[in-house]
């Protein structure tokens, strides 16, 4: 049930997308990117980008055409998250491997089968 | 840098950085598959299904191990820089590889399902209390989105449309997919393994990334970029004598951007540290051909006005200076990007 609604959900999620996609590229691109003008052969690459990320694709467009982005955090490089990235990752994939193999079942594949009892009894 | 978008902007440089790549996915897959079954624990009899659905994971595995040791390698030893220029081919390429091994494994154990391929993999396996057991599926489909949302994304008109801070964020994506690989594999394959090869290459591979990044995050602590200090309304940065001639000096200011000083031809112009392509460090770059030239993929600027030269049109913010007593003083107000400034005489 709950994995049938996952796939409908992803369907309806693609089916969106695909509607943003041809809306945005075939009008919305030219309005808010002038180096997109009379550019059209790179304009199906992005249409994969559009299916997975179309919120952000129309809250992007919209500020975009409202004036109201802020264009001066363009030059605000994000380098703040870099110390709690290499932390957390390193702690994460220690913490995950030791407990990966921790669980880890062994049989004793390598013995040979050894005959307990004779044949036929 | 391009004036109007072209799907891909190739170069030699970036023909001859993806035919070394491609070479190195055949030779590893041609060497998982055909040459080393052995070492793998493969002497049991699998489906080349199987065989090809492992061979691509590991491959995946590798390639991202490769992409995200790139980053901290280049922050510690500059001649790494180079293989920074074209790591979203790296990427996208990767995530081509993920998809492959997904492709295997679903037409694999899923395909003759009762329910359809996707719902009988979302639906196989739903242990989520236990961790022995536990659904290593779920792992693997959130790094494949996230690797594939970041394939998506890659061509330069993301960057500009989005802008390099929210795509940097979104890019941030690949570290959870690669703590969701190291669990998918952790509870998946590692469970399965009698030979210790892949098991080894697995958990060498994963604590040098993470090493890495540690290694690089301390280093740049050390080493970081300075804060500027107050002087009145005016911000120091350094002695003007401090600066080499075709280089920058870096600082903080308080409004967390980083302003670059550079000296060209003996004087001092400041400039936005922020490339606008991808906000790369242009002040750990250098004046190439009288532009400032950005280490990361190249993109260059006029030192005076940080604009780029026609008929490319990326612009950066400037910053007004001035030198008093020797010392190199910023306004912490950046100007509108591509604003002139004339130069400083440095006294």
């Amino acid at each position: 049930m709950m994995a049938a609604g996952l796939v409908i959900f992803a369907e309806y999620w693609l089916m969106v997308g695909a509607v943003v996609a041809l809306i945005f590229l075939t009008i919305g691109i030219d309005r808010i990117d002038e180096d997109a003008r009379g550019a059209y052969i790179f304009r199906p690459l992005l249409v994969p980008g559009v299916l997975l990320i179309w919120p952000l694709v129309l809250w992007r467009w919209y500020a975009l055409e409202t004036g109201r982005a802020d264009e001066t955090k363009r030059y605000k490089a994000v380098r703040g998250a870099h110390g709690f990235v290499a932390i957390g990752m390193a702690i994460a994939i220690g913490v995950i491997i030791a407990t990966g193999l921790s669980i880890k079942q062994t049989w004793p594949d390598h013995i040979a089968p050894e005959r307990l009892s004779e044949a036929g009894q | 840098m391009s004036v109007k978008y072209i799907p891909v902007q190739w170069n030699l440089n970036k023909w001859m950085y993806d035919a070394c790549m491609l070479a190195g996915v055949a030779a590893f897959l041609w060497v998982f598959i055909k040459v080393a079954p052995g070492l793998l624990s493969h002497e049991r009899p699998i489906s080349s299904q199987i065989h090809n659905a492992r061979a691509f994971g590991a491959c995946a595995f590798l390639m991202l191990s490769i992409i995200l040791a790139i980053g901290p390698l280049a922050k510690l030893d500059s001649r790494f820089m180079p293989l920074l220029y074209n790591r979203r081919h790296f990427g996208v390429i990767t995530a081509f590889v993920a998809t492959a091994h997904a492709t295997y494994v679903i037409n694999w154990y899923f395909n003759f399902s009762a329910v359809p391929k996707f719902e009988a993999m979302l639906s196989s396996n739903t242990n989520f209390g236990q961790l022995l057991g536990f659904p290593f599926e779920a792992f693997g489909i959130f790094a494949l989105l996230c690797l594939l949302i970041l394939a998506a994304t890659s061509h330069d008109f993301w960057l500009k449309f989005l802008t390099a801070p929210v795509w940097k964020r979104l890019h941030y994506l690949i570290y959870p997919a690669y703590i969701a690989v190291v669990a998918h594999i952790s509870f998946g394959i590692l469970q399965d393994q009698q030979s210790l090869f892949l098991p080894v290459f697995f958990i060498v591979t994963a604590f040098a990334v993470a090493l890495l990044h540690v290694w690089a995050y301390m280093a740049e602590r050390k080493t970081g970029d300075p804060l500027a200090t107050a002087d009145g309304d005016w911000m120091r940065i350094c002695q003007a004598d401090e600066i080499e001639e075709g280089r920058a000096r870096i600082a903080l200011l308080p409004d967390g951007k980083r302003v670059a000083v550079f000296k060209h031809e003996g004087k001092l112009s400041a400039i936005s540290n922020a490339c606008a392509h991808q906000n790369g460090p242009l002040g750990e770059g250098r004046i190439i051909d009288c532009l400032v030239t950005c280490p990361w993929h190249g993109f260059q600027y006029r030192v005076t006005d940080g604009q780029s030269p026609a008929p490319f049109t990326e612009k950066i913010p400037t910053y007004n200076l001035r030198v008093q007593d020797g010392a190199v003083l910023v306004d912490p107000h950046a100007n509108p990007p591509g604003t002139h400034v004339d130069p400083v005489e440095v006294a």
